[in-house]
């Protein structure tokens, strides 16, 4: 295609659809141009992806070469998703189900708090309501690291460090997800809320049968967001899980596959980290449609 | 909701704090009680695990830790003055570094990857969907992948630089370059984000406009940044924020990648929280608290010119 | 707009003040654990008599392959001990990771039994939340000359076997034996110091068509500074390693050191030497993919050596080095390096006394076989070495022999003791950064040198009025 094209050069001439109902406005140079941009980019971007599957497929010891192995290793196998997934230190099935409680519960904790106090900070006639927005935006700003002790002591102090709920009981609540939904709440035509308003429609109702619907995007944009928030978690876990390893997550758990002192088994690695990642890149693969219109929704009416 | 009628409930509720005998006439008691109502749950949650463990931590920062890491006893300011030596204006330094990196690469990067992709060209989903599967990585996760991609011993990266006759830097090794490499790990993980973000504007832009800024070489530029940026504006502004806070909250990179080094030149302010705090048997959370409350401020006061500033040019529609 | 932003800020300052007179009344302190230093009589087996299963949890920071091979121990040991005690095994992250753990556990949320590494040592000591093990050595008149001294050595402080070693590890030197061949050099007379290092990876970088890029490489780890200063016969620490008193500072910038920092610099500027930073991962990657010909690891390392050797683009046999010495004349020998079993105290005898019998199946000999042969780390046991199943191993391990050799070559003084002091995870980190100082950034030795040494004196200091207030 790229030298079709190159024979061609000039401008004006438009592009034969491939498909017939694709429509190009794009002429041919530019065309080309994009494309080898795209691949570059795509190069640069996609071969760490392509490093941490494939390098879980590879004999341990075949990965460390120049130039790179991950496509010229003597025989590829499952070996280190097998014992990766085998290992009993910390067993990978609990704790994908524990990944999976905090992400799905983080998320659905987003959803509810983060939609009433946007709703509240947006529609509601009632005052403060910027310094309250601003207190939201205050805690986005607060780094977790600077209150994960007082935080740890909290949880402790309230008995419920060997609790899975001590897992997500921190993150219930999020600034960000008050910003988002305030976001997309703001795009609301104001004629629309001003009329339903008037027309008698309580807030409930406006809320539950017009906002919500109409956002749904957004809803499903922070609802993808939240979950990865909450399944690439890794710190907390480490650090609240104190006397049990039923609590670890699948991100504390393949971590533990870097092992002390007799170096790292670098395959196996990979093929833990591969694990934890299916969940999040299908979610990213088939959400993604989700993502944009949740965006586009802030960006269009 | 105007900036007018705000400013004018905050006066009003100055007014009436002032002078209680004043009524207050704009709000309805069941509106406000519906908004506290909604508010409740977020401010609950945040109240107690975000506000109330920081003025924990305002109290830590007060204090020095016996060597079990309690907070036993008080050293007055002495944390405070540990922030104005040299090692922590360096900190300081590599955080401004690290997050200018991060948000102008991250998001320069994909507006660039963004704007051919809004052409509607055939494979542009594929290479969208392709382009954002970074963001499915956590931080150590893209952190222990991208080592690996710098390893002086099996670099792909360096390998393919060889190839076209360019020597490769020592990535994580060498100073300027190791702060330079982790802000890189951090921008390839948000790049997908952002792009998304960027992309899902662009969509609303008319192709026209698109088109015209794309072709026409005089002036495309110029209908480029007059015409089409500010049409993204909310979404740029969107990643702006987002990968400020990001940058700004990147440990997992700097912690797997070179846990500091090389002698501290990647040391970020989070990084050195969490140093202070939990590495090597620290416990100092004293100081990791004052350092915390540190962070805190560049937060605020990034906000305070994000919102304050930068949104007032944001346009929505 | 401004007016806004201001009452933000009003509501915020005002639930500060709200919020910082309920944290004056809440204490933010979890309670420092046990009392005494465990000077009292340990507890005889009898206590655990009629008390049913005594339920015991043991912190461990074993990751991977290693923490398999210490499940299958405890599991044996729960087995034996049906009815009397069970054991609850729990991964804890890395060493540090662990450390942080304990510290921030509350005396009822601590383990009774937990894996310290070398360097946490005078922290458990000066915690007072822990039993000495040699107050169970006195009342079961333990045998504890199965040990190998050298180790015991390390654990014993004020004369008092404080915990059980457990996972103990050496230094090597580890070499590409057929980059050596093909240097002309015999791969059976590795490099035993700095100079001959110099000399050979000279040799090797002069040899045509040679696959390997550097001579030498080794992490910049600051674990081989102590060595190197173990092997000199220089104590690190005043107080004679702090083994005769509390240390209250380092002694880095000797000639030691001086002659070590400049030598590495040498190496790295005549490309003799490769890069490298303090992340292990990638100075193992270095060795065993074949780019660099001489490298230090500790022995836990050998077992993914050889097989990385085995798979690398240019395949290679993996042989082994004592540690190198700075100066020829250098008379000390390593210090042994690894992790160790502590018994915590929490008032409860039947439980103390149900880790201690955990602590003794894990250092018993057969247990040290088991633990040796899948590990790789060195047996604590004497008796080990001479077990047929051991033995095995460790012939087919050839390499392994020169660990055992260097081990029983050392002598046990203050110097191949290490030093005892409780910031000792942040003296190795300060080391590191001096390291870094002077071979990544190219700063002066010396200035390096004093860098660390004020560094590690003023968290020494730190430390040490934490003591006392």
């Amino acid at each position: 295609m790229t030298t079709q094209v190159a024979e061609r050069v000039d401008p004006p001439v438009r592009r034969a659809p491939r498909r017939p109902k694709a429509v190009n406005k794009t002429s041919k140079p530019v065309g080309v141009l994009t494309y080898v941009w795209l691949v570059l980019a795509a190069i640069v971007l996609l071969f760490p992806v392509l490093l941490t599957v494939l390098g879980g497929l590879l004999p341990e010891g075949q990965l460390v070469r120049q130039p790179p192995s991950v496509f010229s290793a003597s025989h590829y196998s499952f070996d280190n998703y097998v014992s990766a997934w085998q290992q009993t230190v910390v067993p990978l099935l609990p704790a994908f189900f524990n990944s999976l409680f905090v992400g799905v519960v983080i998320m659905l904790a987003h959803l509810v708090t983060s939609s009433l106090a946007a709703y509240a900070l947006v529609f509601v006639r009632m005052p403060l309501r910027k310094p309250i927005f601003w207190l939201f935006m205050a805690t986005i700003m607060v780094p977790y690291e600077a209150i994960v002790v007082p935080n740890a002591l909290f949880i402790r102090s309230m008995g419920l460090q060997d609790n899975q709920w001590s897992l997500v009981l921190p993150f219930l609540a999020n600034g960000f997800g008050v910003f988002l939904m305030r976001q997309a709440f703001r795009q609301f035509p104001e004629e629309l809320r001003h009329a339903a308003l008037i027309d008698g429609a309580g807030h409930f109702r406006f809320l539950f049968t017009i906002v919500l619907p109409s956002v749904r995007p957004s809803l499903i944009a922070l609802s993808v967001w939240s979950f990865l928030q909450g399944w690439n978690m890794y710190f907390w876990p480490l650090i609240i899980s104190s006397s049990n390893n039923s609590m670890n997550t699948l991100q504390t758990a393949v971590f533990a596959l870097k092992a002390n002192g007799n170096g790292t088994q670098q395959a196996l690695l990979l093929a833990g980290v591969t694990i934890t990642l299916v969940p999040t890149l299908l979610l990213v693969v088939f959400g993604q449609r989700w993502l944009v219109r949740g965006f586009m929704a802030g960006a269009v009416k | 909701m105007t900036t007018n009628s705000l400013t004018a409930a905050a006066q009003a509720a100055a007014s009436a704090s002032a002078r209680p005998p004043r009524r207050r006439q704009h709000y309805s008691p069941r509106e406000i009680l519906l908004g506290v109502l909604f508010c409740v749950p977020a401010v609950a949650g945040l109240g107690t695990f975000v506000i109330f463990p920081l003025f924990q931590a305002i109290f830590l920062s007060t204090r020095g830790t016996d060597i079990n890491g309690n907070p036993s006893r008080s050293v007055g300011m002495d944390n405070f003055a540990q922030l104005f030596t040299p090692e922590f204006g360096e900190v300081l330094m590599h955080t401004l570094v690290f997050t200018l990196f991060v948000v102008v690469v991250g998001v320069v990067g994909p507006l660039a990857l963004a704007v051919p992709l809004a052409q509607r060209l055939p494979g542009m989903r594929v290479f969208r969907t392709l382009f954002t599967l970074p963001f499915a990585y956590s931080a150590s996760a893209a952190s222990v992948v991208w080592l690996l991609m710098l390893d002086p011993s099996m670099s792909p990266v360096n390998w393919a630089l060889r190839v076209i006759g360019i020597t490769a830097p020592e990535w994580t090794v060498q100073s300027p370059w190791a702060l330079i490499t982790v802000a890189w790990a951090t921008v390839w993980v948000v790049a997908g984000f952002n792009l998304l973000v960027i992309g899902a504007g662009l969509a609303g832009v008319d192709e026209d406009v698109l088109e015209a800024a794309r072709i026409d070489g005089a002036s495309g530029p110029r209908t480029f940044f007059s015409v089409v940026l500010p049409m993204i504006s909310p979404s740029l502004f969107f990643v702006i924020v987002t990968t400020t806070l990001t940058s700004l909250q990147a440990l997992g990179q700097v912690q797997v990648m070179t846990d500091g080094g090389p002698n501290g030149a990647t040391r970020t302010l989070v990084f050195s929280i969490f140093n202070n705090a939990f590495e090597n048997g620290n416990n100092e959370y004293g100081l990791a608290s004052a350092q915390g409350l540190v962070l805190l401020i560049v937060g605020i006061v990034l906000a305070v010119i994000q919102f304050g500033v930068i949104e007032r040019r944001v346009h929505y529609r | 707009m401004r007016m806004t932003v201001r009452r933000g800020f009003g509501a915020l300052a005002i639930a500060m003040a709200a919020a910082l007179t309920a944290v004056g009344c809440s204490s933010a302190a979890n309670s420092g654990g046990g009392t005494s230093g465990g000077d009292a009589a340990a507890p005889g087996p009898d206590v655990l008599n009629g008390k049913g299963q005594v339920e015991i949890t043991f912190w461990h920071a074993m990751g991977g392959t290693n923490g398999e091979a210490l499940q299958k121990l405890v599991e044996q040991f729960n087995n034996q001990n049906k009815g009397k005690i069970h054991v609850t095994v729990n991964y804890k992250g890395k060493y540090d990771d662990a450390l942080a753990a304990y510290k921030n556990a509350s005396a009822q949320q601590r383990p009774d039994l937990i894996q310290m590494y070398d360097i946490g040592t005078r922290y458990m000591i000066d915690s007072k939340s822990v039993v000495p093990v040699q107050s169970f050595v006195d009342v079961d008149k333990y045998d504890v000359s199965d040990i190998q001294p050298n180790i015991a050595g390390y654990y014993t402080v004020d004369k008092k076997l404080y915990s059980l070693p457990f996972n103990t590890s050496m230094p090597l030197m580890y070499i590409n034996r057929e980059a050596f061949q093909k240097a002309g050099l015999d791969p059976d007379k590795p490099p035993t110091t700095l100079e001959d290092i110099m000399a050979d990876a000279k040799k090797i970088k002069a040899t045509s068509g040679e696959t390997v890029k550097f001579g030498f490489g080794a992490t910049l780890y600051g674990w081989f500074v102590e060595q190197w200063n173990a092997v000199a016969d220089q104590p690190i620490c005043d107080a004679d390693n702090g083994r005769t008193g509390r240390a209250s500072k380092v002694m880095l910038n000797t000639p030691t050191n001086q002659k070590l920092f400049t030598w590495w610099q040498d190496m790295i500027k005549q490309g003799l030497a490769m890069k490298l930073d303090s992340n292990t991962d990638n100075g193992d990657n270095a060795f065993s993919s074949g780019t660099v010909a001489m490298a230090l690891e500790s022995t836990g390392s050998l077992g993914g050596f050889v097989k990385g050797a085995a798979e690398a683009a240019h395949p290679f046999t993996v042989g082994t080095g004592y540690f190198p010495k700075v100066d020829a004349a250098n008379t000390g020998g390593p210090i042994i390096g690894g992790a160790s079993l502590w018994i915590t105290n929490r008032g409860d005898q039947v439980k103390e006394r149900a880790a201690w019998e955990l602590v003794k199946f894990l250092g018993s000999k057969e247990s040290q076989v088991t633990w040796h042969t899948s590990t790789g780390y060195f047996p604590i046991s004497k008796g080990a070495l001479d077990d047929p199943a051991d033995k095995q191993w460790v012939s087919q391990k050839p390499q392994f022999a020169t660990a055992i050799k260097q081990l029983q070559g050392t002598k046990l003084d203050f110097a191949t003791q290490g030093c005892s002091v409780g910031e000792m995870p942040s003296v190795r980190k300060e080391v590191e950064n001096g390291l870094q100082a002077a071979m990544l950034q190219g700063k002066d030795v010396t200035e390096a040198l004093t860098g660390v040494e004020n560094a590690a004196n003023k968290k020494i200091a730190d430390y040490n009025a934490k003591l006392g207030g």
